[in-house]
């Protein structure tokens, strides 16, 4: 594959997981936009052949630096000239009525898990990565990543349950 | 037990390995505590995987102009690779004549005056070429150091006054300046590069015979491609590059964008000589010589009676130029296909009537670009299936555009395969799209095929994200078939699916009732399953079963072509395959012609008769044009310098025969195949030599020739000849014909831009 098609496959691939995980960092939808186009110019200047086989954990990986430094700068100007912010937790009025009450408080015990947590949450059930691709793109060891959403997991068992436990009760 | 904890996320994962595996799956069967922990923990990551997709995406044109811009840097990254490839092969040989001039003293006693001449002149030139491929190579950084500079001086200007400059647009202006100037100067570079490699000579021909195949085919193709490319995605709408720049003056905007301009242009001319010198230098008539895309040349009848090529029907090249046009860029001239402009529209040849799968029309007329030349047009017709033979059709799409379609083989498969199959509706076809997700909704009411392009739209604007209810969702795409109900059509509703169809509240036998009490109302439904993974076969099957259609799987764009349009369009199937044409010239009427267009596929005149060589295919109801530029006997060929008449060849005496024997001016022969078939067959048709005056041509004739036209002047081809940009809409506006979907009517509209830009307004 030419390095454009590896580009072209990665945005169809990544494009949707990247822009939630961007938008959990930065907050806003339009933020996270420019983080995941700024990650894919970088992509594009980079030998995309030889990155292939990590692009995953590559491409998370600068995304994070892109959004961080997007927040940074909103934080520059907390008065936000940038910030059309849209309720990026508000269920989209299309949210399927059935399924959804039980997957909006989930996503609500996800969102307040501690960042980091959150985000091994996010690579692992939203972008579909291995153990080791999350290691890669949050340079953390592979067993603190295991230790970590273990952790992440666990919590949110116990949260599930209690406050399913409470709705029954 | 605490500390073995992470172990079961990791086992409900599944990233839980060998031996650590082994002893967990021992542990496990013997406590009950972990098994249930390892219960819920499964689960909660269920839960975690179903979670409600973010549906957010770039905006699709956001997505547009990202994939521009790292087309753009991934072009600029292989040139740079190409430099340093080239400099290294430099220092290589530069290395080597060092070493032989060391040596030279020993042996120079053996040489004679001239050759020891010639080494000190080389040796002269070499070290002045690299003293200017050090200059050029120092350029770029002051270039982009100057082109950068501006943005210091928009923080001035921010203070000041608002200037009346769109902000965003000067932004995308400096960044394109600043693009550009690097990338010219990396061209540059290269340049000189080849020029000492080329001077070189004996001693580096080795070398040379490395370099040459990829440094000058590649990158003298790329240039100004690549530069064109640069300022349109550039100027186009990067919201990044939008934030980088602050507000600037606009005379400082004027000055930057009439250098760029100027250098821009500078750079097309000296490319363009220099690409056709180089072709000129390969041998014109080798058919390698049109791996470029450049111009066919005018070859001389004589010696050159046989002019062979491969059918073509694709159109991209006229979606690509009218993308570059409208967003107000001038297409790099690789971007402009002659063949493919002209093709792209639709012509009224007449059918085929001697049981032929297609007609063949010869047309002569004189070239409106030059007078003195003729200009004759190949027609092929392939035959229409009677529209009798089948009803008009009435399609509901009913597209799953859940989360889980979102990968390359899901959605987009879909997309692409869909679109095909719109692109060959008859007009009287209707299509309507229903989608369903978390929400299902009609996205395009049932419209008529001869409003392609609302549907294409509706097509594109497809996006994956949700969860599935699919049980809406075909309601509404039965209602919406029995709402446009065809008596005697084609009445169908295409379930599109990569297979995680959930039912929600109808349970499965509700789902199948009502599929059967539709089919008995004259709606049928065909599955068409994509993806892997995810795909519910047997429920998809027993769907399409009890639904009285066909369950089919898409793996690739040629299966969904293949499925789509044999299936759904019976009008479309290939009729014809390996369709090649060649031309025999008379060198009595014929001095020299010119295939306009058709660069790469142009075929050796061996290959006509060999079946073994693939061509094009033909479809019904196709139409494919090809222009001949014709200089009659007894004028000259443009653009080639004069050669002696031979002295020791007579004129063969069955020339002269043919000379009596016909007043012919060409015949045309086709070669093609059932499609079926491994064995070709032959049509041949003789071409008197008759031209009648461009304005008594037909209206077909008249249009195609000003679509070439077009596509002459808009990659500054050297046979463009005289013709203004209006001269070129007039023709066009005076045969517009029908013009059924307007494409030709656009066409106007697109001449003017191409006038507009290419004089810089």
């Amino acid at each position: 594959m030419s390095p454009e098609e590896i580009i072209d496959h990665a945005l169809e691939r990544y494009e949707r997981p990247l822009i939630s995980y961007a938008k959990g960092i930065t907050g806003d939808l339009e933020s996270a936009r420019d983080a995941v186009q700024e990650t894919f110019l970088r992509l594009s200047r980079q030998d995309v052949r030889a990155l292939e086989k990590r692009l995953a954990p590559w491409l998370f990986f600068v995304c994070r630096n892109c959004a961080l430094d997007h927040q940074r700068k909103v934080l520059r100007f907390p008065d936000g000239a940038l910030s059309e912010e849209q309720p990026s937790d508000a269920p989209s009025p299309s949210a399927e009525v059935s399924a959804s009450e039980d997957g909006l408080l989930l996503k609500k015990l996800v969102s307040q898990l501690p960042p980091q947590q959150r985000e091994l949450i996010q690579l692992k059930f939203d972008a579909g990565l291995s153990y080791k691709e999350m290691s890669e793109a949050t340079r953390m060891s592979i067993s603190n990543v295991g230790v970590q959403l273990h952790t992440a997991i666990q919590t949110l068992r116990k949260l599930w349950n209690r406050e399913n436990t409470e709705a029954v009760s | 037990m605490k500390t073995e904890d992470f172990r079961i996320t990791q086992y409900a994962l599944g990233e839980l390995h060998g031996k650590d595996r082994e002893e967990f799956e021992r542990e496990l069967a013997a406590s009950e505590e972990l098994q249930r922990e390892l219960e819920q923990t499964i689960a909660l990551c269920d839960r975690l995987t179903e979670l409600p997709k973010d549906e957010d995406t770039l905006t699709d044109r956001q997505r547009e102009s990202l994939r521009n811009a790292c087309a753009i840097e991934c072009t600029n990254r292989r040139q740079r690779q190409i430099v340093q490839r080239v400099l290294a092969y430099a220092a290589l040989v530069m290395g080597g004549i060092i070493l032989a001039t060391m040596a030279l003293p020993a042996v120079s006693s053996s040489l004679s005056q001239p050759s020891q001449a010639m080494l000190a002149q080389l040796e002269a030139r070499r070290e002045r070429k690299a003293e200017e491929v050090q200059i050029a190579a120092e350029k770029p950084q002051t270039m982009v150091a100057a082109a950068a500079t501006p943005p210091a001086l928009g923080d001035v200007a921010k203070t000041g006054p608002a200037t009346d400059t769109p902000a965003e647009q000067t932004k995308s202006d400096l960044l394109a300046l600043a693009l550009s100037a690097n990338n010219l100067q990396v061209q540059e570079l290269e340049q000189s590069d080849k020029k000492l490699l080329a001077d070189g000579s004996a001693s580096t021909a080795a070398i040379m015979s490395i370099a040459a195949p990829s440094a000058p085919a590649s990158t003298m193709t790329a240039a100004p491609g690549s530069l064109e490319k640069t300022k349109q995605a550039v100027s186009g709408d990067i919201p990044i590059a939008g934030r980088l720049f602050a507000s600037q003056a606009p005379a400082t905007r004027e000055a930057a964008k009439e250098r760029l301009d100027g250098r821009a242009g500078a750079f097309r001319d000296e490319d363009q000589s220099r690409q056709r010198a180089i072709n000129e230098a390969r041998g014109t008539f080798n058919t390698e010589a049109y791996d470029a895309i450049e111009d066919n040349p005018f070859r001389e009848t004589k010696g050159n009676e046989l002019s062979t090529f491969s059918i073509d029907v694709d159109t991209a090249s006229y979606a690509n130029v009218r993308r570059f046009l409208q967003s107000e860029q001038l297409p790099p001239a690789g971007a402009v296909r002659i063949e493919e402009l002209v093709n792209y529209f639709g012509y009224n040849y007449p059918q085929p009537t001697n049981g032929q799968p297609f007609s063949v029309n010869v047309e002569v007329s004189k070239a409106p670009w030059a007078p003195q030349h003729e200009l004759v047009r190949i027609a092929l017709k392939g035959q229409e299936i009677p529209k009798g033979d089948r009803g008009p059709a009435n399609l509901v799409f009913l597209i799953d555009v859940s989360g889980s379609m979102q990968p390359e083989n899901k959605l987009p498969l879909l997309k692409r395969s869909l679109k095909a199959l719109v692109e060959n509706l008859a007009p009287d076809d209707r299509v309507a799209i229903v989608v369903y997700a978390g929400s299902s909704g009609l996205v395009l009411p049932s419209t008529p095929g001869k409003e392609k392009t609302r549907i294409l739209e509706a097509l594109d604007n497809l996006a994956a994200g949700g969860s599935t209810n699919g049980a809406q969702g075909i309601t509404l795409a039965y209602q919406t078939a029995r709402e446009n109900f065809l008596k005697g059509g084609n009445n169908r509703v295409i379930l599109c699916t990569d297979g995680d169809f959930n039912v929600g509240v109808t349970n499965q036998s509700d789902l199948t009732t009502l599929i059967e009490r539709e089919r008995a109302s004259g709606v049928f439904l065909s599955v068409l399953g994509f993806g892997e993974g995810n795909l519910k076969d047997s429920t998809m099957e027993k769907l399409a079963d009890k639904g009285n259609g066909n369950y089919a799987y898409i793996d690739s764009f040629s299966e969904g072509r293949k499925v789509l349009v044999e299936q759904m369009n019976s009008t479309l199937f290939t009729i014809a395959k390996d369709v090649k044409v060649q031309v025999e010239f008379n060198p009595a009427q014929v001095a020299g012609y010119r295939l306009i267009g058709y660069e790469n596929r142009i075929l050796a005149k061996e290959d006509f008769n060999d079946d073994r060589k693939d061509a094009g295919e033909i479809g019904a109801g196709h139409t494919v044009t090809a222009l001949y530029e014709v200089v009659p006997a007894g004028q000259p060929l443009p653009n080639r310098p004069s050669v002696d008449p031979l002295k020791y060849s007579e004129p063969s005496p069955t020339a002269e025969i043919d000379r009596k024997a016909s007043g012919e001016l060409l015949t045309v022969k086709l070669r093609y195949k059932a499609p079926d078939g491994d064995t070709s067959k032959l049509i041949e048709v003789p071409v008197k030599n008759t031209p009648v005056a461009f304005d008594e041509a037909s209206p077909d004739f008249q249009f195609a020739a000003a679509v070439a036209a077009f596509g002459m002047k808009l990659r500054n081809s050297p046979y463009a000849g005289d013709l203004s940009w209006s001269d070129i809409q007039k023709i066009a506006r005076r045969n517009l014909g029908e013009d059924p979907g307007s494409y030709r009517a656009e066409f106007l509209t697109l001449i003017e831009k191409a006038a507009r830009l290419q004089s810089g307004k």
